[in-house]
């Protein structure tokens, strides 16, 4: 039996020898210092060369004169925040964003509870219904994007003569069946198609951190008399929390940084009517590489201040880790 | 333990090594030349990629000149921006680069002087000499060319009882409603990203309008409002297809007029090779005319022209290679060569002149000579043309004065 296991090291040497102690034991100290870097240490590289070595890069363009066919210019100090915030479409860009984030996230959620809730029930083909969950998450989600694009053809997609069939759409080819031609419908279809591929994961995390909930809480509930709904408001939500928090986190991020959907849909078109900051990015590339840096610099921070944000939402512990 | 730390480390610094160990093989030692060519694609496949227009070229120049080398390769034109300009940011140089002439090559010194690379500097069209110049000095040739027209559909005017095309807007507007009524699109109007410059630019020519007046920019000038309203007329009164700002050129505007859904359309000679594979019209289907104007037909249309340029290099031996190359590769066979295969006009004056009667390229060729350019100006290639492909759809769905105002300010605008 251990009842102490720790890492610390072995108690200090034996008085009676106080030099070969010194000698030995900073060398062990460095030693045991070092030692964890073997493990760690690809990891940092990885990190530093994938993550921090991007991030400067972009901070330094974003910072940096850089002409049409990708001359440095040198150093231009904030230059190219201004002409960002100098952009008449901006304003509406970043709401679009918003909206786009908080309408995704908040749907995927309330459709994930859902169908969490049903997939944790017994019933027949519960096994197939689970797979058949994961299609949209397995496929790629530009391909999807893709797909639901020629659906949507104001000729001859499918959603359109469908809708043609059914009566709500008078005639095909018309600026109605062009949904992803007018910025207000296309926006819609694709907040539908952004919550069609994020719910496969989310309903995952949930029904993982629902199958965590003991059974016995539930079994006291029964005995104390709670009603369904009261024992899903005070035992399965709170129990559920640090599943949601996960869930709720990660979707903020991939909803916020989501570049294929839109692309593949409308370009952020017409003009950039559709475009979040995340597309009007790399719209602005085209022109101005360095104006485009300076909104990934924006975006970046947008990404951070909302993760510290959440953090301390969360009771300022880390919930990723549950 | 401290062996497994050796090792560790032993494999981290040997996959390092691997990483930086990816040289480049230059050229061969022995006298031999390698250039290289990049071009962009014009073909819709794999089977009429420009790629193999290229290697053509390139193996009966290197079976006269054994000793060089041309190794050729393409860009899709969707790519295109963007491939070129990661190549010359990691200073991944070709020698003879086809496709757009950017005036910063020139100011940032990265193209040579067209007389220092063509035996013949003077052999192009004319009339594009200025746009591939920078102070004076041209530095690139016209390799492609075309005019613009309209095309209008001799089937569906002879089925709403029309005999003539529209000279003006008003009788364009007009034959567009009776088209209309028919079921057909009157005019389709390609305003979406990919050539809204030239579409625009049409219109803008029928009001005596256009991007700049005496070198200054006027896009918010009130001729070009003016046309942009009645556009935005059109759209609004059903006589164009829905949505032009998301409606492209190749993919859509030509698309549906081969598929003869169209009445009239502005656009060039390709549109005629794609009518030919649609097989929907016949050749007497359908017919040009010049662009209808406000009040009469635009007399100088838009011309456009591709361009091919070399870069600079300080091995004499190559720069003769290069210079021998492309006296070889712009000979009027294989100008003409190109024109046929992708039914678009030459670059050179006397492939041109031999186009005159050509069936299909004559009317086109005519034109050309008395073309009107685009702006070719630093301001144009950097901000303006990005932004005009992205917005000025939008001026024939929102306001004109304020799109075109804020296309305004972000060609006047400080840097």
């Amino acid at each position: 039996m251990q009842p102490n296991v720790t890492l610390a090291p072995p108690p200090p040497p034996v008085p009676a020898e106080p030099c070969a102690g010194r000698r030995g034991t900073p060398r062990q100290r460095v030693w045991a210092a070092c030692q964890p870097l073997a493990w760690i240490g690809p990891a940092i590289v990885l990190i530093f060369s994938v993550v921090l070595v991007p991030v400067v890069l972009m901070f330094r363009t974003a910072f940096h004169d850089i002409d049409a066919v990708g001359f440095d210019r040198g150093f231009v100090g904030w230059a190219n925040f201004e002409a960002l915030l100098r952009e008449p479409s901006l304003a509406a860009v970043v709401t679009r964003t918003a909206v786009w984030v908080v309408v995704v996230v908040t749907a995927t959620m309330v459709c994930s509870l859902l169908l969490a809730q049903l997939f944790n029930q017994r019933f027949p083909g519960r096994r197939v219904a689970r797979w058949a969950l994961i299609a949209p998450w397995a496929a790629s989600v530009f391909m999807t994007a893709v797909v639901f694009r020629w659906m949507l053809d104001p000729r001859s997609g499918l959603i359109n003569i469908f809708l043609h069939d059914i009566g709500v759409l008078p005639e095909l080819g018309t600026a109605q069946a062009d949904w992803l031609g007018r910025p207000s419908a296309a926006l819609w279809w694709m907040i539908g198609v952004a919550v069609f591929v994020s719910i496969p994961f989310t309903t995952y995390a949930i029904l993982a951190g629902l199958q965590a909930i003991p059974a016995d809480v539930y079994e006291a509930a029964v005995l104390d008399g709670a009603s369904p709904w009261r024992t899903y408001r005070s035992i399965t939500l709170p129990l559920l929390r640090p599943a949601l928090l996960v869930a709720v986190l990660i979707n903020i991020m991939n909803v916020f940084n989501s570049f294929p959907i839109i692309w593949a849909m409308t370009a952020g078109g017409p003009g950039d009517q559709t475009a979040t900051t995340t597309i009007f990015m790399y719209q602005l590339k085209s022109s101005s590489i360095a104006e485009s840096a300076a909104l990934s610099v924006v975006n970046f921070g947008i990404v951070i201040v909302l993760v510290v944000l959440f953090l301390k939402a969360a009771g300022g512990r880390s919930q990723v880790q549950s | 333990m401290k062996r497994r730390l050796g090792a560790a480390l032993a494999a981290a610094a040997a996959s390092a090594l691997l990483i930086t160990a990816c040289g480049s093989a230059d050229e061969g030692s022995d006298g031999s030349i390698v250039l290289k060519l990049v071009g962009a694609d014009y073909g819709t496949g794999p089977e009429d990629s420009t790629a193999k227009y290229w290697q053509g070229i390139a193996d009966a120049f290197h079976a006269q000149n054994p000793s060089i080398t041309v190794e050729v390769s393409t860009i899709n034109w969707t790519d295109y921006d963007t491939k070129v300009k990661t190549q010359l940011q990691n200073k991944d140089y070709p020698d003879i680069l086809q496709g757009v002439f950017y005036p910063q090559y020139a100011t940032n010194g990265l193209v040579a002087p067209l007389s220092e690379v063509m035996s013949n500097p003077r052999a192009g069209t004319a009339v594009f000499n200025e746009a591939f110049s920078v102070n004076g000095v041209q530095y690139a040739a016209p390799f492609t060319t075309s005019a613009r027209a309209m095309f209008y559909n001799k089937k569906a005017f002879a089925d709403v009882g029309l005999t003539q095309p529209p000279a003006t807007w008003a009788e364009l507007e007009t034959a567009a409603r009776a088209l209309k009524a028919k079921g057909y699109i009157g005019y389709a109007l390609p305003l979406g990203p990919e050539e809204a410059q030239a579409e625009s630019t049409l219109w803008m020519l029928g009001n005596g309008g256009g991007w700049q007046t005496d070198g200054q920019y006027t896009i918010d000038s009130p001729q070009n409002v003016q046309t942009f309203g009645f556009l935005k007329n059109l759209v609004s009164a059903g006589l164009t297809q829905p949505n032009p700002a998301t409606y492209d050129r190749t993919a859509n505007a030509s698309a549906d007029f081969a598929a003869g859904k169209v009445g009239m359309a502005l656009s060039g000679p390709f549109l005629t090779a794609t009518i030919a594979s649609a097989g929907k019209l016949g050749k007497s289907d359908f017919a040009t005319a010049p662009i209808p104007g406000r009040t009469a037909p635009v007399q100088q249309t838009l011309g456009v022209a591709d361009a091919v340029q070399a870069f600079k290099t300080t091995d004499a031996a190559k720069g003769e290679a290069i210079k021998k190359f492309l006296d070889f590769a712009l000979a009027d066979e294989h100008q003409l060569a190109f024109a046929e295969q992708y039914a678009l006009l030459p670059g050179t004056q006397s492939a041109l002149d031999s186009l005159k009667d050509d069936p299909v390229l004559g009317t086109f060729a005519q034109l050309l000579p008395q073309t009107v350019q685009f702006p070719s100006d630093e301001k144009w290639t950097a901000t303006v043309l990005p932004a005009v492909k992205k917005n000025i759809g939008l001026a024939v769905i929102e306001d004109p004065a304020r799109v075109l105002g804020d296309l305004q300010a972000k060609a006047t605008a400080g840097r």
